[in-house]
């Protein structure tokens, strides 16, 4: 094998995380062109992995570059990104190496090594499907956010894709640890102390045939069981000498329309059941904005008087959102679009579905009726 | 009656709540007692003056219920209370002192017109607050200091005053570390209690960089950081567009990491090299 120096190692294991999706909420410090920001250093540990996962380009099987890094250079380069203002901290995943126990095991080694040196950045661990509880009991001692890929809906889906796991032990049971012990540590923390980041979990869209019907129910299932705040979506895309190599890539619209039902779950108090209507026959979203599909669907709803309405009727009106309706509640009354142009309202979406002061666009069907 | 008062939040608030009082009065401000005695002497003013702010005051809390009332007023999460909101808005470089207080006597102690946007005044004023929010969050984003013998440095260049806000945050984030941001002439310096002087404490340009060996730039860190940036990027997912509102090009000019990584954005990455021609 050759030898490969530290920038080599790095760059083929922070290319490994690149389709992990993380936030750490607060400050950006790059952009890369595709337009995603860059908040923390990504990397994993090894990209050298037992697994085989028909996706994933560092599956067991596949002929590929292996190599690692040692706890103390993860450690260096994390500090020296803090320190130069590049990073939030640092957002750490890997390939299993054995099994989960020894993979957590060597992720603790890392997020120890950065604490006990006393850095104060935001750790983030993606642990692996089927982790010890006393090791992720841990981990939450140490690191900001934890949780566990889901990747999918269902067990039956997951051993088509994850063979190596089981959906309801490794993956469920652990978003419920770690659903208890983010609950546990939010009690323990002092506010200001620490980030206690939510649960959090990744699905893969497109790499198995369901449907986004299915997505959406077990996203708003995950929200109401486990406390998840919010789901990443990472299209499939078919990855050479895979099993999946000529499957079909999931189209990148896709994954943004999942992203805006999820923001309707997370920010709307919407539920799964509402985006019934709006699904395709076979359950897949089609390439709109959900929420202008909701609104058509639900004609009865509309216009609604802006000056009189509660808060969640406002909401479902598409070019209002959460802030724009709380600045409409404390300024009423609204006397006309300008004001609500001010107030961060998109006019041109909102028009057909309001009425301020008696006043409303006319359409085809109130035509008819007058006449 | 002449109302003066000095330009920062005390003063400010001060102002408004005797502007109540003598709501015909005029409105003077200066940032300090010596600035107002140049006003007042080129003015040639000798009505009765009312300087408001120039001595320490207690607490202003309860001169804000008194302006604004008592009801939270925050529309969204990121809006900053009512306080912060003034003291951000008097950083702008176009705010006007004087028509911020009258603006904040007219809420009539509805501190909701500060965020709604209803009218125009209310409109400009929190995009004012806005655009200081955003310079010192670029700041936040895009700056790189350099660790020098031991100081975190860097000298930025905002056309908003927000140059000890930026110094707060990075050695909140740095704790270990003096950190130094420097302005023009003006440098704030923060942990300060580590190389034995105030913990948060303005000072010269010149007293920081007497403090720096020598300017020396990290290139090892540079060279890594450009191999990360490279490898986070999905080819087929590239959007000049979304890229280059995210960063900006105002962005270019707060750091050498920045513009090279602008750079990336403009271009993308290259993917020819020398190599293929040999």
């Amino acid at each position: 094998m050759n030898h490969l120096t530290l920038t080599e190692r790095m760059r083929i294991l922070a290319e490994g995380t690149k389709y992990d999706s993380c936030n750490q909420s607060a400050v950006c410090h790059s952009f890369t062109p595709d337009g995603r920001c860059i908040q923390l250093y990504k990397t994993l540990l090894t990209n050298s992995c037992s697994g085989e996962c028909t996706y994933c380009p560092n599956r067991c099987q596949r002929d590929a570059t292996r190599t690692s890094l040692e706890p103390f250079e993860i450690a260096k380069i994390t500090w020296s990104f803090y320190r130069k203002n590049a990073v939030e901290g640092l957002f750490l995943s890997s390939g299993i190496i054995g099994d989960a126990e020894r993979t957590t095991e060597r992720q603790l080694e890392v997020v120890k090594l950065l604490r006990g040196q006393g850095f104060a950045g935001y750790i983030h661990v993606r642990v692996m499907p089927g982790t010890p509880k006393y090791l992720l009991e841990e981990i939450a001692d140490y690191a900001n956010k934890f949780g566990v890929n889901a990747e999918t809906t269902s067990s039956l889906n997951y051993s088509e894709i994850c063979p190596n796991f089981d959906y309801s032990n490794d993956v469920l049971e652990r978003l419920k640890w770690t659903r208890d012990l983010i609950k546990k540590k939010r009690r323990e923390v002092r506010y200001g102390e620490r980030i206690v980041g939510s649960n959090d979990t990744q699905f893969v869209v497109g790499a198995v045939f369901e449907p986004d019907r299915d997505l959406i129910r077990t996203v708003n299932k995950f929200m109401d069981r486990y406390a998840l705040r919010r789901p990443y979506f990472m299209s499939f895309e078919p990855v050479p000498n895979t099993p999946l190599q000529n499957a079909i890539p999931s189209p990148k619209w896709r994954e943004n329309r999942l992203y805006q039902v999820s923001y309707l779950l997370k920010d709307y108090s919407l539920k799964s059941s509402d985006f019934e209507v709006i699904f395709d026959e076979h359950g897949f979203l089609v390439n709109d904005d959900p929420k202008m599909r909701l609104a058509y669907a639900h004609p009865e709803y509309f216009p609604v008087d802006i000056n009189a309405v509660e808060r969640e009727e406002l909401l479902m009106v598409p070019g209002i959102g959460p802030v724009s309706a709380s600045r409409i509640m404390q300024s009423r009354p609204i006397m006309s679009e300008q004001e609500l142009a001010r107030m961060g309202v998109v006019i041109s979406r909102a028009r057909p579905f309001i009425e301020i002061n008696g006043c409303k666009q006319t359409n085809l069907v109130s035509f008819l009726e007058a006449n | 009656m002449i109302i003066a008062f000095k330009r920062d939040v005390d003063g400010v608030l001060l102002a408004c709540s005797s502007l109540g009082k003598y709501p015909n009065a005029d409105l003077v401000f200066a940032k300090n007692m010596g600035e107002l005695k140049k006003k007042f002497s080129f003015l040639g003013i000798e009505e009765e003056v009312l300087a408001l702010g120039f001595k320490p005051v207690d607490s202003t809390a309860g001169l804000v219920k008194e302006i604004l009332g008592k009801r939270p007023a925050k529309m969204s999460p990121r809006d900053p209370k009512p306080v912060q909101y003034v003291d951000l808005v008097l950083r702008h470089r176009d705010a006007n002192p004087v028509e911020l207080v009258r603006f904040l006597v007219s809420c009539q102690g509805s501190a909701e017109v500060l965020y709604s946007g209803k009218s125009i005044l209310a409109r400009r004023y929190y995009r004012y607050m806005r655009d200081v929010t955003r310079a010192w969050q670029r700041l936040c984003m895009f700056s790189r200091p350099d660790l020098s013998n031991g100081i975190l440095m860097v000298e930025v260049d905002s056309p908003h005053d927000v140059a000890d806000i930026f110094c707060r945050w990075l050695a909140k984030k740095n704790r270990d570390v003096p950190v130094a941001v420097m302005q023009g002439t003006v440098a704030w310096l923060g942990n300060g209690e580590l190389i034995g002087v105030e913990n948060f404490t303005k000072t010269t340009t010149s007293f920081v960089s007497s403090l720096r060996v020598s300017a020396q730039q990290d290139d090892e860190v540079e060279k890594l950081w450009d191999v990360f940036y490279n490898s986070q990027m999905i080819q087929n997912r590239r959007n000049h567009k979304l890229a280059k509102k995210m960063q900006p090009k105002s962005s270019a000019i707060l750091s050498k990491m920045a513009k090279k990584d602008r750079y990336v954005v403009e271009r993308g990455i290259s993917s020819c090299t020398l190599d293929r021609f040999v």
